[in-house]
């Protein structure tokens, strides 16, 4: 079995946060606890953050709803998210410097890591221009089709 | 025996497999889609991965994500399933390129039966009967001409791509012939990029009968039984059972052998069905052989008491077959009732959505095979199959007996499905007495009065 956490319980618990009313709520179960803060006038920041219940089965693969549960309540953080299925690299080779690194500034289209599929090297580029916020994949894992690998401050600017 | 299988399918036949890959203690791997992260089949499995979005070219049709994910898990075999992959000879290939093994037959012989002129050929030479018709592809309308004095009228013009029923037309009288043959190369053209059609005897009220065949790599063919699955409906099959009704011992015994030696012909190894249309006089003719497991192997097995699946995987594995012809024993009768979301009061169209309480029935002789549960919400980018149920019983008339309970007993709610049309189907006198062919919903069923 698989200890993916389920959207529709971080949604649950949004709702519930609406409907009381509350400015900050938290519901912890055995695989998933969950903070909600409320911005103000109906608007939902959630945080939710997985505690270590990873399968064996999933040796380390980052479960792709915890950034994306992330990004969905923040306005500004865009997700750079893997278009195959293949292995994650930050860097060109394995002696070479990242593409790049938390708090870097990227343009659209700069490539900021490779997707290794059937043999191949796949130049992965950002779409939107702005800061690296977080590196959320470890390098030289398996990455699954749509898995968030960067979160971009896209309300960042250069300099 | 292999450590880890991944199974490059959805639904309930990825379910199936699963199922069969955990009683031989081996590891699973599921792939999905965007759409089916809830699916059964990726709770069921060891592991799981996302390999592509809803849309089936990007994901179960997606090769290159699918192979990564073998390489990137470590899987020593991938099973195919039914539909999506399971005939693609290009796939068995690269998976063999990739030193995976491919639980299904040789590329060749998957090439030789997707090729309906080569496979008929290579039948007529086995000495295994075939339609009277073209013996290639028909180039022309005077190529047409001379093929249909083989056939005689009606004839029927198919895509030599087609399949699954597209890519068909009858032909009535030589007056129509001219116009018929360039048409059906047009559709055939746009419906599958290949205009090559063929031309053949039609055969009215025929039933469609078809043959388990079990290869192993040592040379053993085994024939498991007849099925007959001649209640369709837009040549979409409905109901399967068997042994097929009505049918001399003497006709069986030789479509049995036939069918044998069509799979002997083209090297067959692992599980397939030979499919034939069979006369009103029970001559029987061969249409196509299909190189996978089918939706309806669940008959077989009520019958036989042999599982299918696990055989695949242990002769994949390189297995010799445990057992001969003469072990295999047909008890009983078996019916299959195939549940789509679909509502048969309005033309049987689709009905997606959320399914809100899901009882399947039990009891003695009753199989169901699904990936359903209640809140389950059935993705609308796929087919509508929602279940299976498998009905046993000594005899057919307790079979029906028993499906028609179980199907009363069957709680579906949130959507429309078949359930009624199936109940409508065995409750008729011509079903009953076992009268059918594959026009029989067509005439034998009043759809507005359901």
């Amino acid at each position: 079995m698989n200890d993916r956490i389920d959207f529709e319980q971080v949604r649950e618990v949004v709702r519930l946060a609406e409907e009381l009313g509350v400015a900050e709520l938290e519901v912890e179960t055995a695989a998933l606890k969950v903070r909600v803060k409320m911005a103000g006038a109906g608007q939902a920041q959630a945080g939710a953050a997985q505690t270590g219940v990873l399968s064996p089965a999933s040796r380390g693969i980052t479960p792709a709803s915890v950034p994306a549960a992330e990004a969905a309540g923040t306005d500004h953080l865009d997700a750079v998210v893997a278009p195959m299925v293949g292995t994650f690299y930050r860097a060109p080779s394995p002696d070479a410097p990242p593409f790049v690194k938390e708090g870097d500034f990227v343009e659209e289209n700069q490539v900021v890591c490779v997707i290794e599929a059937m043999k191949l090297f796949n130049e992965i580029q950002a779409e939107k221009r702005g800061r690296i916020a977080r590196v959320l994949t470890e390098n030289a894992t398996p990455v699954e089709f749509g898995q968030p690998l960067f979160l971009v401050d896209t309300s960042a600017t250069r300099g | 025996m292999f450590r880890k299988v991944l199974v490059a399918n959805r639904g309930e036949i990825a379910v199936r497999v699963i199922r069969a890959c955990h009683e031989l203690g081996v590891r699973t791997v599921a792939v999905y889609s965007e759409a089916d992260r809830s699916s059964l089949h990726v709770k069921m499995a060891d592991e799981a991965f996302c390999i592509g979005p809803a849309p089936t070219t990007g994901s179960y049709l997606n090769i290159p994500n699918i192979m990564s994910t073998a390489e990137l898990l470590g899987v020593d075999a991938i099973h195919p399933g039914y539909g999506f992959l399971a005939e693609n000879p290009r796939f068995a290939e690269i998976v063999a390129d990739c030193k995976i093994t491919f639980i299904g037959p040789p590329p060749k012989a998957i090439e030789v039966m997707g090729d309906k002129a080569a496979a008929r050929e290579q039948m007529q030479r086995a000495g295994v009967p075939v339609i009277p018709g073209s013996h290639g592809p028909v180039a022309s309308e005077r190529e047409a001409r001379d093929a249909a004095r083989l056939t005689g009228y009606p004839l029927i013009m198919k895509a030599a791509a087609g399949g699954g029923g597209r890519g068909m037309r009858v032909v009535h009288t030589p007056q129509d012939l001219p116009a018929a043959v360039q048409t059906a190369q047009q559709e055939a053209q746009a419906a599958f990029g290949d205009g090559r059609v063929y031309v053949e005897k039609y055969i009215a009220e025929p039933r469609h009968v078809e043959v388990q065949i079990l290869a192993d790599r040592h040379g053993t063919v085994l024939n498991l039984g007849e099925r007959d699955c001649s209640i369709q409906r837009r040549h979409q099959k409905l109901i399967e059972e068997a042994p097929p009704p009505r049918l001399r011992e003497r006709t069986l015994v030789a479509m049995g052998r036939a069918a044998v030696r069509a799979a002997q012909a083209i090297g067959y190894v692992n599980a397939g069905t030979v499919e034939f249309l069979v006369d009103m006089h029970e001559n029987f003719y061969f249409m196509e052989m299909n190189t996978r497991i089918q939706v309806e192997h669940p008959v077989t097995e009520m019958v036989t008491g042999v599982d299918l699946v696990k055989e695949q995987i242990r002769v994949a594995a390189g297995e010799r077959l445990a057992f001969g012809q003469r072990d295999i024993e047909w008890r009983g009768h078996a019916l299959e009732c195939r549940i789509n979301a679909e509502d048969p009061r309005h033309n049987f169209r689709p009905s997606p959505g959320t399914i809100t309480t899901f009882t399947p029935p039990g009891g003695t002789g009753i199989r169901v095979d699904t990936h359903c549960y209640p809140g389950y919400a059935i993705p609308p980018h796929y087919d509508s199959l929602v279940a299976k149920v498998i009905a046993w019983g000594r005899d057919r008339h307790e079979a029906i007996g028993r499906m028609r309970r179980a199907l009363l007993e069957f709680d579906i709610g949130g959507i429309q499905t078949t359930i009624p049309f199936h109940l409508k189907v065995l409750d008729n006198g011509f079903f009953r007495r076992g009268e059918i062919y594959t026009d029989f919903v067509q005439r034998r069923i009043e759809l507005d009065t359901l």
